[in-house]
């Protein structure tokens, strides 16, 4: 190793070091980035100028979002580039103009597209970005690589999944499968060069469990948003208009001021969700990165997955909805799906593997740091759920994030 | 500048107000009296010359104010078109006028001119003048690279006897000419400090549907063309509404979407007729005819060789089952691939890759919403590019067959009808997740069309809302009506089209070139480096595939303001680079033709156009 487990924890504690952040924009990125600068640490975030803002702009307005007090943005560096560049550091980071070394790397940055048309940018980003990344760690003064990974790559495997390397296997999609390749190519480079790895495995991550608030509205918010949306339009067809589109397809209102949309939702009567929000996430990434100094796989997932009659309950009962209920497959076949199922059911097609999830995931390397800190991830209840599609509505479901 | 002169100084002279294409009829003068200056178009121009003191207060003035009753109906055709009111101007012109009158102000006469009285005793008294009134009208275009001049006289012939002995008339008096079909100009091409010869009054249309012809005259324009052809069940290949068939043949070789099936230039027509220089009469199908079927690949000048007195246009079969789908693509690589791919397997009559300026134009029913809709296709639906595709139910079957998820009829009415819904509805946003696998692949959902009919609830009037109120009720039920959601029908007639140049006129550079992505994207990115160099506007206007894909026609727009003396500059300089580099890449690939070579060389073979 570059260097000794006591050494590292010396210049950690003196808040000596620098640690980049891939992806500082990102969701998990910008929130690992504000953890480490609020325990203290000097932040490098590595960053891309987009359309509308150059980079330091976006980062800025995150700070804002975040609520970072001007003492801990003065920890704050941004350095413009792109991993896909393979010359990024030098222009980001070795110039003179430059913020300077990095003593850690924590690899944020990622394509979470599912879609297989979309492969080579998927692996660009995964691999060849995360190659890039490692190029530079390897040549650098890196001491410390903490590739933030998914559980999913596990793949289409069922049952335990371990905190192990997955060398090989099926998977769901193209995420799956370049995220599994990311964590060898980690590991192979890391034990080249004598660098520590970490790699962190969370599984469906959503908005802040305590006040709603969160930078994305994909994910668990999808099938919820749709809902609502097409509650939305008919509710409309029924106020604005004669309600006809609505009764062609049995929606109508009940006396109790709720709107009856029947959709049957396929699911089975085992397996769930595995939902992480951010604030545990984010809880468990610094007490890894603090604890598990020898390097390791770990899972930040949920022990408890929340099952989708659960999920639908909670949307009914905040958005007054009724006539949604989850049935198996065999339902379809006594009854097929009607218009407004079919389009649902196209809605929820991309999210379907993860919506009856019959894997369970291992969590013993992290157990000793949660148990330390009594981190527990909470059940994603009524509470948490009404919280977080509240803040998304009061957001236009991210459209109005920012002022 | 006030508002009225101001909207006078906006007419693109398009001649939109002289064909019926809203059914709202036409100023009565104009098809009276004939002249362009009886015309709105040309009572713009003339309260113009007049506001800015170009001219003096004539009888033909007079006579022209007169004319207008103040109808309206020139609102309804140049608000459709470019959002202009030229109501307010006929009105300005007719109280300057009066109040001139009133004030005791003196009508200056025309001059006494020998060679104008020979004109009339050929053509008749009414149909010749040197009025300043009249002359002013047929001075100028908005085309930014051209001397203007003003005629010193305007004739009117309605024969082919006539023509000749006009021409041979002027030829005598080496007095310079040039001739239009029905009075207008568009692209600075028919100027002369001479004489002009308008050929409006010459309005034939001789049916002879044995032969599957029609034999038209100089003053018929594609709309009234085509509006009589599908009385008889066929269809004409024409361009723009407004352009006069003859004259459009011979100076751009008549180019369309249609072009796929029905081809370019001499594909289509049967025969023509001609006035040669020397006043003598000549059909392209005599033997001894001059061989006008040749195409010199240059960038020198080419005279009007003749004048073209009528043209014998091919009558194309319609069958019922036609229809029209946009085929959206998210790249111009694969919208190129697909529409190459129909033309190659001889899939569809009518293709064009439609850039975003030309579909938010084409589609948005004032200005303001233009910006609208190009954000609503571009960005929200992330439809940059969208293939019009005009077939029968045998091509729509096959592109359904090639796995193309497409905006058919329906959907294409759904969308237009809720173009203001679509601007405010949230649940675009989940279309791109339903489409991850396959880009549109909603478009494949057999009740997307119901749903975005029930969340956008489309309507004329919502279409219309930000309408001039009190025009909103004309337009709403326009808007009504079957035709105007018609893919087919709009394409055939083109009356949608005609709005390319409402917010700003533009220099249109049209090539012919392979289907090549790469050679086509490299040109585009120059081009658009010439506009940024000089602060201007530029966009893809349509490609169209022809000869089986072997080929395409291309149109790409600098955007310029003609009000702008600096823009003007601005312009000149960019259309300059611009052509210089077609000229170049012309010479290096030895595939590319310009469109503006063409000109008075529309009655060439395509194959020694594209190939020779």
């Amino acid at each position: 190793m570059r260097i000794g487990s006591g050494t590292l924890v010396e210049r950690r504690a003196a808040r000596g070091q620098r640690i980049l952040v891939t992806g500082g924009t990102g969701f998990l990125g910008s929130h690992i980035a504000v953890a480490l600068l609020r325990a203290g640490h000097r932040v490098t975030v590595l960053v891309r100028s987009s359309k509308k803002l150059p980079a330091q702009d976006r980062v800025a307005r995150l700070a804002d979002w975040f609520g970072l007090d001007e003492g801990v943005r003065r920890s704050l560096d941004v350095a413009e580039g792109d991993v896909l560049d393979p010359g990024w550091a030098e222009a980001a980071l070795e110039g003179t103009a430059g913020p300077g070394p990095v003593d850690e790397i924590v690899h944020c940055a990622s394509n979470t597209a599912f879609a297989e048309r979309k492969r080579a940018e998927v692996e660009a980003v995964n691999i060849g970005g995360l190659r890039n990344v490692l190029d530079f760690a390897a040549r650098s003064g890196c001491v410390f690589f903490h590739h933030v990974s998914t559980a999913f790559v596990a793949g289409k495997r069922t049952g335990l999944c371990r905190e192990e390397w997955v060398e090989s296997g099926k998977f769901t999609n193209v995420y799956e499968e370049t995220k599994a390749g990311g964590e060898i190519l980690a590991r192979d480079v890391c034990r080249r060069e004598g660098i520590r790895l970490n790699v962190y495995r969370p599984s469906i991550v959503y908005g802040d469990s305590r006040t709603g608030r969160t930078l994305r509205f994909n994910a668990l918010y999808f099938p919820v948003k749709a809902a609502v949306f097409l509650r939305d339009i008919y509710l409309a067809d029924i106020r604005e208009r004669d309600g006809r589109k609505a009764s062609e397809l049995g929606i109508r209102m009940k006396e109790n001021g709720y709107l009856f949309m029947p959709i049957r939702i396929e699911a089975g009567r085992e397996g769930g969700i595995n939902l992480v929000p951010i604030d545990h996430c984010v809880d468990v990434f610094m007490a890894i990165l603090e604890d598990g100094l020898e390097g390791g796989v770990y899972h930040i997932v949920n022990s408890r997955p929340t099952r989708i009659e659960d999920l639908v309950d909670h949307a009914k009962r905040l958005f007054r909805l009724d006539g949604v209920e989850t049935c198996g497959l065999e339902a379809f076949v006594a009854q097929p799906r009607n218009a407004l199922e079919t389009l649902y059911d196209a809605y929820l097609d991309a999210y379907r593997p993860y919506m009856q999830d019959l894997r369970t995931f291992e969590i013993k390397n992290a157990a000793p740091a949660l148990e330390k800190r009594g981190l527990v991830c909470p059940e994603f209840d009524y509470a948490i759920f009404a919280r977080c599609m509240n803040y998304a509505v009061e957001t236009g479901w991210g459209a109005r994030l920012f002022p | 500048m006030d508002d009225v002169l101001k909207i006078a100084k906006n007419c693109r002279h398009y001649a939109m107000c002289k064909i019926d294409y809203l059914g709202s009829g036409v100023c009565a003068s104009g098809l009276e009296k004939h002249y362009v200056s009886f015309y709105p178009e040309g009572r713009m121009d003339l309260y113009a010359a007049i506001a800015e003191k170009t001219i003096p207060i004539t009888e033909k003035c007079v006579e022209i104010a007169d004319s207008c009753n103040l109808c309206g109906k020139c609102d309804y055709q140049c608000y459709f078109v470019m959002e202009l009111r030229p109501s307010k101007v006929m009105k300005a012109l007719k109280d300057h006028v009066g109040a001139y009158l009133e004030s005791g102000g003196k009508i200056v006469p025309a001059k006494d001119d020998r060679l104008l009285a020979e004109m009339k005793g050929i053509v008749g008294d009414y149909w010749a003048t040197n009025d300043p009134a009249v002359r002013i009208t047929y001075h100028h275009d908005l085309c930014p690279h051209v001397t203007f001049k003003m005629p010193e006289y305007v004739v009117m012939p309605n024969s082919i006897e006539e023509i000749s002995a006009i021409v041979k008339l002027l030829n005598k008096n080496k007095i310079p000419y040039v001739v239009r079909g029905n009075g207008a100009s568009s692209h600075g091409l028919v100027f002369s400090e001479g004489a002009v010869l308008d050929l409006n009054r010459m309005k034939t249309m001789d049916f002879d549907e044995k032969n599957w012809l029609v034999k038209v005259g100089p003053g018929i324009a594609a709309f009234d063309l085509q509006w009589e052809a599908k009385k008889r069940g066929a269809r004409v290949h024409t361009a723009e509404p407004a352009a006069l068939v003859c004259a459009n043949i011979m100076t751009s070789g008549l180019l369309s979407t249609f072009s796929t099936a029905y081809g370019v230039s001499a594909d289509n027509f049967i025969d023509a007729e001609f006035i040669a220089r020397d006043g003598s009469f000549f059909r392209l199908n005599d033997i001894t005819a001059p061989n006008l079927f040749a195409f010199h690949n240059s960038n020198a000048e080419h005279e009007a060789f003749a004048i073209c007195v009528s043209v014998s246009m091919k009558l194309h079969p319609v069958t019922d089952d036609e229809s029209g789908i946009l085929v959206p693509f998210e790249s111009l690589e694969n919208a190129l691939d697909f529409a190459k791919d129909c033309a190659t397997r001889h899939i569809g009559l009518a293709i064009g890759i439609l850039g975003e300026e030309f579909m938010s134009s084409f589609l948005a029913p004032t200005i303001k919403r233009t910006a609208d809709v190009k954000d609503i296709f571009t960005q929200k639906l992330g439809m940059p590019y969208l293939v019009l595709l005009i077939g029968d139910k045998y091509a729509l079957r096959s592109v359904r067959e090639m796995g193309h998820p497409a905006i058919d009829q329906k959907l294409f009415k759904t969308l237009f009808h809720g173009l203001s819904a679509l601007k405010s509805a949230n649940w675009l946003d989940l279309l791109k997740e339903l489409s991850s696998d396959e880009p549109f692949s909603y478009l494949r959902i057999g009740q997307f069309a119901d749903l975005a009919e029930t969340a956008l609830a489309p309507s004329p009037a919502q279409l219309t809302q930000d309408v001039d109120p009190d025009l909103s009720p004309f337009f709403e039920e326009l808007y009504s009506r079957p035709e105007m959601t018609d893919l087919v029908w709009l394409n055939t007639f083109r009356i949608m089209s005609s709005r390319y140049n409402r917010e700003k006129p533009c220099v249109a550079l049209v090539c012919y070139l392979p289907i090549d992505t790469s050679l086509i994207e490299e040109i585009q990115g120059r081009f658009q480096d010439i506009a940024r160099k000089h602060h201007l506007k530029s966009a893809l206007g349509f490609i169209t595939p022809i000869d089986s894909g072997k080929r395409c026609v291309w149109e790409h727009d600098f955007y310029f303001d003609h009000n702008d003396p600096a823009e003007v500059l601005r312009i000149q300089q960019a259309a300059y680079e611009a052509g210089a580099l077609i000229d170049d890449y012309s010479l290096k690939t030895g595939t590319i033709r310009q469109v503006r070579y063409v000109v008075n060389q529309g009655c060439c073979r395509k194959e020694n156009l594209l190939y020779s």
